[in-house]
């Protein structure tokens, strides 16, 4: 670490004050503040002077981590008496949906997640598996004919950009906040400019930064969990529709469930029903109540389940994209 | 005056025109404006003794463009990480128009007041 840089002292004891912050608020406003100082010096100011009018480390902090990232219902005014340090969290849900268990019905939130394990995250899962795999395969096997290591770089720096953009999503679907500032790779001179960073330099920060192989690793092992999730999800919502489906289609007079052939019983929860002249099975009333009974429970079991496992899902895909392995302190490599 | 509580009067008055200024300086600019370029006109045309930290403004346009009042785009640097850099959209114009309109209004009700007192009476 460069002890000599103004600029890099004041990120490190930026990052320090951000700590209790959320990390995606946090990455974004070391790479503002960051912005802000290195402009300011390449505008001709001294990094001590731009430090200086840019304000204690302590009073930024507290100031971006307040300042809402999402629409408020106040639209100008009093800013700093918001806090949205985590707005994932968001407010306690009021009204329907803040009836003990059953309010999840009413949150947007948990069916959006619900949708999300259901259809965009098996197939972002999916096709990011396939790039890798089919580009991963072609690099490895053409290593040998020095072809391969572009491709391997190629490969790192795609799932790194297909990382940022399924985060997007993932904001979009789970409510779990995402940085929205990429934090560049780059190296300073002992002056505290920005170095011109080579090609073959950069392609060394690549390699050296965590965040590549953690997004190789999520794009290949997501495919798993992803494949897990849908598999999970489609058969309790499954499961769900067909224990309150069948009674209702029932009492709507509907045919159910119709049997084709010789069978002689057919078995729906406890009860064994054996089908009409027609083949048409009938449950009873009793049975039908208690299956919509049991149907609204594995409904509403679903939908928790899906809120929380969007959530770790959501902290799981942040931790890659705000992982600072070139913290701050260390990023701040002096160019020899 | 005790020199604290000067300076916290400037402090507010600064807090409390910041965000109008901003939105009009954004307004005002004809390309997409980063952060620092806001500060440096601030910084430029603010009167003797009212001063504010530059790192306030992020704060403020992360909060404004939560709202809608303006829209930001990333611009490649050499000089560090990408810049942000914002442009009015059509709400906050709206929302420019209707604070200009108070800003005069609150502005001659001052003048009537504060214009006319003899401080050394």
């Amino acid at each position: 670490m460069s002890t000599a840089d103004p600029i890099a002292e004041y990120l490190s004891h930026l990052q320090r004050e951000l700590a209790a912050v959320d990390p995606a608020v946090a990455h974004d406003a070391l790479i503002d503040a960051e912005s802000h100082l290195r402009a300011a010096v390449a505008a001709g100011q001294s990094p001590a002077a731009a430090v200086e009018a840019f304000g204690p480390a302590s009073d930024f902090a507290r100031a971006y981590s307040a300042a809402p990232a999402v629409p408020t219902s106040a639209a100008v005014g009093a800013i700093g008496a918001r806090s949205s340090g985590v707005p994932e969290t968001g407010p306690r849900p009021t009204g329907v949906a803040g009836i003990p268990v059953v309010g999840i019905w009413f949150m947007p939130r948990a069916w959006a997640s619900l949708v999300y394990f259901l259809v965009p995250c098996f197939v972002i899962a999916l096709c990011t598996f396939i790039w890798v795999v089919c580009v991963g395969s072609l690099a490895l096997g053409t290593m040998p004919i020095i072809i391969g290591v572009p491709l391997a770089v190629f490969l790192l720096g795609s799932v790194r950009a297909i990382g940022l953009a399924e985060g997007k999503v993932v904001e979009f679907f789970l409510g779990v906040r995402m940085p929205h500032r990429v934090q560049p790779v780059q190296v300073l001179t002992p002056m505290g400019a920005v170095a011109e960073v080579g090609f073959w330099r950069r392609i060394g920060c690549w390699l050296r930064d965590v965040r590549s192989w953690l997004s190789l690793a999520w794009a290949f092992g997501n495919f798993f969990v992803a494949t897990g999730l849908f598999s999970l999800f489609v058969t309790l919502a499954a499961l769900a529709i067909v224990l309150i489906g069948v009674p209702m289609a029932q009492a709507a007079g509907f045919t159910a469930i119709h049997v084709d052939g010789d069978l002689a019983e057919v078995q729906f929860l406890w009860e064994r029903v054996a089908p009409d002249a027609d083949g048409l099975v009938r449950i009873s009333a009793f049975t039908s109540v208690l299956s919509v009974v049991l149907g609204m429970a594995v409904a509403t079991g679903t939908l928790w389940l899906a809120r929380g496992t969007g959530w770790v899902y959501g902290q799981v895909v942040k931790a890659i994209q705000v992982a600072r392995p070139q913290a701050v302190a260390q990023r701040f490599a002096i160019v020899p | 005056m005790s020199s604290a509580l000067e300076d916290r009067i400037l402090k507010d008055l600064s807090n409390g025109t910041a965000w109008l200024v901003v939105l009009s300086l954004v307004a005002s600019s004809d390309d997409a404006i980063h952060g620092y370029e806001i500060g440096r006109r601030l910084a430029d045309e603010a009167p003797e003794g009212l001063s504010f930290k530059q790192g306030t403004l992020y704060p403020m346009l992360r909060t404004m463009e939560a709202e809608g009042l303006v829209r930001s785009t990333l611009v490649p640097s050499n000089e560090g990480p990408a810049r942000k850099c914002f442009t009015i959209t059509a709400e906050g114009r709206r929302v420019l128009a209707a604070w200009v309109d108070a800003w005069k209004r609150t502005g001659r009700w001052m003048n009537r007041i504060v214009g006319g007192i003899d401080v050394n009476r």
